[in-house]
């Protein structure tokens, strides 16, 4: 009798969590408290690291059923793996994005391609160590520092890096006030850092309108794997731009920003349990995202200098390192280092339009990566 | 695949890739540019468009 008790408490416990508890669920379960932690007391890009954090505690108690085949972090994760999410992550930022320091000033989009020198020496990088070219190309898109574009680059070439990938590409983008001014600094004089730009022009309506439906062909026509970033971009901006569909407009950059925010934060989350994410490879692709994000800052800048050697009226070369595509983190941050040289040098209006430009950049660079690495 | 999976070929796509986006986003630059040839067709009033719909 006694046996057949102990036998019913041990399949009992057999059954929880418990019995399938290891150090590394206990390892990324801390992982996931410090995301909530620096999200809530250190304001670091609160909206996703709350979710990604938290699903991330639940991914790594063993047997919890949300993650499990028909659970619903499993079905959130169906939204990235079939890449319904980041385009519609896409078409709120198109919705929210004023354009018009990129169209007034059409020569800074170079940086927007400058700066995203960083990818490519992170794919070599990732080749060099052992990488397939296709987990290299996933994971050399941590440089553009665009987080829906990662997701949508992993997941086309390397998913079962994605967890790594999305975690580095939108730590990173948080971490861009530390990595990088000190690049900056060392690749600029004071001189540099000091010129003012000049005031630009006004964009009309009828260019702001035009700008989304003349750039959703020029992508669907010439780079068609991505084609649904940009487009549902455009179409989010077109809605802004037109003025006469406020509500759609202001319905895509709330409403539909919020839901897919908290569905695409659950799936990342989700995909982090310990015996995937607690690897060697996790922190080579984390180390290689570091490389691609201190080289874009450098190519950006120099980038900027090159440019300079040719214009009559030179750029502040600090405007290079806000190709990078995080907006608006990479034009604030030029904004902040050109402020601490010149307290009235305010580049932020300036530094938006390689910044924007950065997000073509990097959807440029993947879709020729998509179209040259797997040729439909 | 076109791009071989060695090192080579991550050098080759790299280089391709970086100076094809540079001269892609150039042409988007050259597009930019020409946006302003349209204000010649008229003005759009913003007080005109706005309203709810």
């Amino acid at each position: 009798m006694l046996e057949q008790f102990e036998s019913f408490f041990a399949a009992l416990a057999a059954q929880t969590g418990l019995a399938h508890f290891w150090w590394g669920n206990l390892v990324m379960i801390a992982v996931g408290v410090t995301m909530i932690w620096l999200a809530v007391v250190k304001k670091y890009e609160p909206l996703l690291l709350v979710g990604i954090g938290f699903s991330c505690i639940v991914s790594n108690v063993p047997g919890s059923d949300l993650i499990l085949e028909g659970g619903l972090f499993h079905y959130a994760y169906k939204g990235v793996e079939l890449l319904i999410l980041p385009p519609l992550i896409f078409f709120g930022v198109g919705a929210m994005t004023d354009f018009g320091p990129m169209i007034a000033n059409p020569k800074l989009v170079l940086l927007g391609a400058a700066a995203h020198l960083g990818i490519f020496v992170a794919l070599i990088g990732a080749k060099l160590i052992g990488f397939t070219i296709y987990e290299a190309g996933a994971i050399g898109i941590i440089g553009g520092a665009d987080g829906p574009m990662a997701i949508f680059m992993a997941v086309k070439l390397a998913p079962h890096l994605l967890p790594q990938i999305s975690v580095a590409a939108y730590s990173y983008m948080a971490l861009m006030p530390l990595i990088q001014p000190p690049v900056m600094k060392l690749l600029t004089s004071r001189r540099e850092r000091m010129i003012r730009m000049p005031k630009m022009r006004q964009v009309s309506r009828l260019e702001r309108i035009a700008f989304p439906i003349v750039i959703a062909i020029i992508v669907n026509l010439f780079l068609p794997p991505v084609a649904p970033l940009i487009t549902m971009l455009m179409l989010g901006n077109l809605f802004r731009e037109v003025l006469v569909t406020e509500r759609l407009a202001r319905t895509a950059a709330n409403g539909v920003m919020n839901v897919v925010i908290v569905i695409l934060t659950v799936a990342i989350g989700s995909t982090m349990a310990a015996d995937k994410f607690l690897t060697w490879q996790t922190i080579e692709v984390i180390g290689l995202g570091l490389i691609a994000f201190v080289f874009g800052t450098g190519s950006g800048v120099v980038g900027a200098k090159i440019m300079n050697l040719f214009l009559k009226e030179p750029i502040n070369p600090l405007l290079g390192s806000a190709g990078i595509a995080s907006v608006p983190i990479a034009a604030r941050v030029s904004h902040v280092v050109a402020l601490q040289d010149d307290p009235e040098n305010f580049l932020i209006y300036h530094a938006m339009g390689p910044n924007l430009a950065g997000v073509f950049g990097t959807a440029l660079s993947g879709g020729i990566m998509l179209a040259l690495l797997m040729p439909s | 695949m076109i791009v071989p999976d060695t090192l080579q070929g991550a050098v080759v796509l790299s280089v391709i890739d970086f100076f094809l986006s540079i001269v892609m986003i150039g042409g988007i630059g050259v597009v930019l540019a020409l946006l302003p040839l349209l204000n010649r067709l008229g003005r759009l009033d913003d007080t005109s468009l706005r309203g709810d719909h």
